[in-house]
């Protein structure tokens, strides 16, 4: 229609003005297509051209141990602030992000969590098809580059290796990543503040945790993890300079631990077994065979079909127990005082870590008193009556009620860390000590991070036939327990004890809200894989 | 809560002979033998009435109701009536309360209320309102401003008053400090004694401003000031130093309210300054009398912390009462 309009106007007559503007319009034209030409010359030009950087980059053949290249000087990123202008260094790393730009390409290196700008200009070494070659080198692959470090005079930003840039002399790519993501490390690794501005793409939980290699790329991932590893270290250490002696116990046992309900049940040979949901048993043993002080990190089982943030059916258990002389205060200052020394660790020696996940999750920093603050159980009830609650003298803390308290505590104390000392002897299992002065309370604790439980622990029964009263007294059928009393036949210290779940200790020191974020590949019932 | 001072002093106030006091119900202690006491009363009142109405009422056959002679014959009538017929009556108004009183019982048998007693938070003891549940109180200091005024009170008081105090350690600092240190195996010093009434205070040591007092974050806000929480514990504290009713009370807390003034003086000049107030307010032995009272406690430990100030500002009078405040407080 519109042609056809203009052919008869055009036809009909042509005024001056429309005659001009026909001929700026063929002018136009002419001029585009002769710069296409040119452009096309030119490309074709480039690609056939003597490549004067041939031998400098490329794909590097599959690393099968064949060549050493010890003469290489490969530097950490966070170690290249000490070798600014001081000649060539070689760096591996994967490619954060890559964009080439007519004779330039910028290229941010990755090294766990450190990132670096290097830098490609075509010049006496490097080929315009060397800069085509590194721009197109797909996100999250491994390259090893030679280059230069340089200073820079603005601070870069986007990196965090700010003061110096990579000036590329070689380039190779050791192993390639696909080009599409399931998801983008930069999306992954987003603030999670709300009033940000600009892009706000987030990855949700269940693509993370399908893809986690991916994720725990992040910055905050291998933050969490190194502090995770670091927690583990400290307990360690911290025991283990306290005379405690580490040992392994069984995960498969033939009868349930504690109870008999939610424990995975598998096939043994002819028979079935159950996986371990407590060491418990073990430790006790181990204290009966005189090891006096013993602690075990290993993994637990609990079958329950809770789908909450804080529960996973497999987690790693950090238990101890230990013998006392006298009164089980004894351990429950060497548990909270350890639990102190964790904290005061993390806080001295994983400070660049806790900074690394503040950056992605914004949560105080983990507040704590040296000592640790013990209240008595009873004292918690009368708080929580002041602000109000309705609870019976020996009702067990409702989920609400222990997270009040929490906040309560905090109010006061201003500490995130607090021990809630002789629980009523009725909301323990049965191998709790009563306590000797008040029947109702028992000689038993539990431990709170954040105002969730992490640790809860006991004087255990030491004495065979009062351990058989109160079983009875519980309604526990004896016979299925003989092994457990059996052991304390043939005399065994007063000990007690208690263990926490690693995972829950860094998701509650970190203020996370997903247990999930802090196990590296979690176990819920609706999770199995990876 | 703040008592009100009061303004006039304590007169002996004359009553006139025309009134009969009426007896304190709730002095006494446990409530259900007061409400007994009370319904016996009230019931005892209207049995003697019904029978009273009923004697009338028999005698309704009598043409004037009013008659002298037959009031005079009742008031002797009643008059005559011997102890016995006054014991029996009697026994019989217990019997019927007895019943009452189980029959209640059966009723809040059958409601299922449970047995234990309204818990009151304030109750009167030696006629005086006391509270009962007093709250553990959290006191956050800075180590370098330490609150010496806790373990002078702590000594001063030794005899009359527990102040059991635990020290803590915040997050936030990463080392108390040497000064801090010996203040708290100062305190360890003091042995605890239970017999006595006691109060406990959680010290911590944190990166804070101001020295505040939290005792409850729910009810109460917190005090702010080494000062104020001398007055805070100087009212739970031993009823010999709890100043609000004494004539010298407006005199005690001016001198407290110096102390607060020269613990916030930043240049020496005005500290020297404030000091020559405390002298101005120093007559007697002790400030406001001859008795050491929290005024002392409040100058003597701000005197401390400000180690500025030496003995060459203070003047002859103030030193001489420096030696007598060490020796009670003894720091």
């Amino acid at each position: 229609m519109v042609e056809d309009k203009e052919n008869v106007e055009s036809g009909e007559q042509v005024s001056k003005k429309g005659a001009k503007k026909l001929a700026k319009a063929a002018k136009k034209a002419e001029l585009k297509a002769e710069t296409a030409t040119a452009i096309a010359a030119n490309n074709a030009a480039g690609d056939n051209a003597v490549d004067t950087s041939a031998g400098r980059y490329g794909l590097s053949e599959m690393i099968q141990s064949k060549d050493k290249l010890t003469e290489r000087n490969f530097v950490a990123v966070h170690e290249l602030g000490s070798h600014v202008e001081k000649g060539l260094l070689w760096v591996r790393g994967r490619v954060h992000t890559s964009r080439s730009k007519g004779k330039q390409c910028f290229l941010i290196l990755r090294q766990q969590s450190s990132t670096v700008q290097c830098i490609l200009a075509v010049g006496d070494i490097i080929s315009k098809q060397m800069v085509k070659f590194a721009g197109n080198i797909p996100k999250e692959s491994i390259i090893d580059i030679q280059a230069k470090a340089v200073s820079v005079p603005i601070k870069i930003e986007s990196c965090t290796e700010q003061t110096l840039e990579l000036s590329v002399e070689q380039i190779f790519v050791i192993s390639q990543a696909k080009a599409q993501l399931p998801l983008q490390i930069e999306d992954a690794s987003r603030p999670e503040n709300a009033d940000d501005e600009g892009l706000n793409i987030r990855v949700n939980q269940d693509t993370r945790l399908d893809n986690r290699v991916l994720d725990l790329r992040t910055p905050a991932n291998q933050a969490i993890f190194r502090l995770e590893a670091g927690v583990c270290r400290l307990f360690r250490d911290i025991l283990t300079e306290q005379g405690f002696i580490e040992i392994h116990t069984p995960k498969i046992i033939s009868a349930a631990s504690e109870g008999g309900a939610n424990v995975f049940t598998v096939s043994y040979f002819k028979d079935s077994a159950y996986l371990a949901q407590s060491p418990q048993l073990y430790k006790q043993m181990a204290i009966a065979a005189d090891f006096d002080k013993v602690y075990t990190v290993g993994a637990v089982f609990r079958a329950e079909d809770s789908n909450t943030h804080r529960h996973l059916t497999e987690f790693v258990g950090l238990d101890l127990e230990m013998a006392f002389k006298y009164h089980y205060h004894e351990v429950l200052h060497t548990i909270g005082n350890t639990f102190t020394a964790i904290f005061k660790g993390l806080r001295d020696k994983y400070s660049r870590e806790i900074e690394s996940v503040g950056q992605q999750y914004k949560v105080d920093a983990f507040k704590f008193l040296e000592p640790p603050l013990i209240l008595q159980f009873s004292e918690g009830v009368a708080m929580l009556r002041e602000a109000g609650v309705e609870t019976g003298d020996e009702e067990d803390l409702s989920t609400p009620n222990e997270k009040l308290l929490g906040r309560l505590v905090k109010a006061k104390y201003d500490t995130d860390f607090y021990i809630l000392d002789k629980f009523p002897l009725a909301i323990r299992p049965f191998y709790t000590m009563p306590d000797p002065s008040n029947s109702t309370y028992s000689n038993s604790y539990d431990m709170f991070m954040r105002g969730e439980e992490i640790l809860s622990g006991a004087q255990r029964i030491h004495d065979p036939e009062y351990l058989i009263e109160r079983a009875k007294h519980h309604g526990i059928d004896t016979t299925k327990i003989a092994a457990y009393i059996e052991s304390f036949r043939y005399g065994c210290p007063p000990h007690a004890g208690g263990g926490i779940g690693m995972e829950r200790v860094v998701m509650l020191y970190l203020g996370l809200d997903n247990i999930r974020k802090t196990s590296m590949f979690p176990r819920d019932p609706k999770r199995l894989t990876p | 809560m703040y008592e009100l001072k009061t303004l006039l002093p304590q007169f002996d106030i004359k009553l006139p002979t025309c009134m009969y006091n009426l007896k304190n119900v709730s002095l006494s202690a446990d409530p259900t033998t007061s409400t007994s006491s009370v319904s016996c009363a009230s019931f005892g009142l209207f049995q003697s009435a019904s029978e009273f109405s009923s004697s009338i009422n028999s005698r309704k056959s009598i043409p004037c109701a009013l008659d002298l002679d037959f009031l005079g014959r009742q008031i002797q009538h009643l008059l005559k009536d011997d102890t016995v017929s006054v014991a029996i009556r009697q026994d019989k108004i217990i019997q019927q309360l007895q019943g009452l009183k189980t029959q209640l019982g059966k009723i809040r048998a059958g409601l299922g209320i449970c047995g234990k007693t309204v818990q009151h938070t304030t109750a009167f003891q030696n006629g005086r309102l006391k509270e009962v549940p007093l709250q553990d109180i959290v006191i956050n200091g800075h180590p370098n401003f330490i609150p010496y005024a806790l373990l002078a009170l702590k000594n001063v008081w030794r005899a009359l008053y527990t102040v059991n105090v635990k020290t803590f350690t915040h997050s936030t600092m990463a080392d108390i400090g040497p000064a801090a240190r010996e203040f708290e195996a100062e305190m360890d010093k003091i042995p605890v004694n239970n017999a006595l009434p006691n109060i406990n205070v959680t010290l911590i040591w944190k990166n804070c401003e101001h020295t505040e007092m939290i005792s409850s974050p729910t009810m109460y806000l917190p005090i702010y000031g080494e000062v104020n929480v001398i007055r805070y514990l100087g009212r739970v504290g031993p009823a010999e130093y709890r100043y609000e009713g004494s004539p010298l009370c407006n005199e005690i807390d001016l001198v407290l309210d110096i102390c607060y003034q020269l613990l916030r003086c930043s240049t020496h000049k005005a500290q020297v300054a404030m000091v020559r107030l405390l002298d101005q307010r120093l007559k007697q032995q002790y400030f406001g009398g001859s008795q050491m009272s929290v005024a002392d406690i409040g100058v003597h430990s701000s005197l401390i912390r400000i180690p500025t100030i030496t003995d060459k500002d203070l003047t002859p009078a103030l030193l001489a009462w420096r030696k007598r405040a060490k020796l009670v407080t003894q720091i």
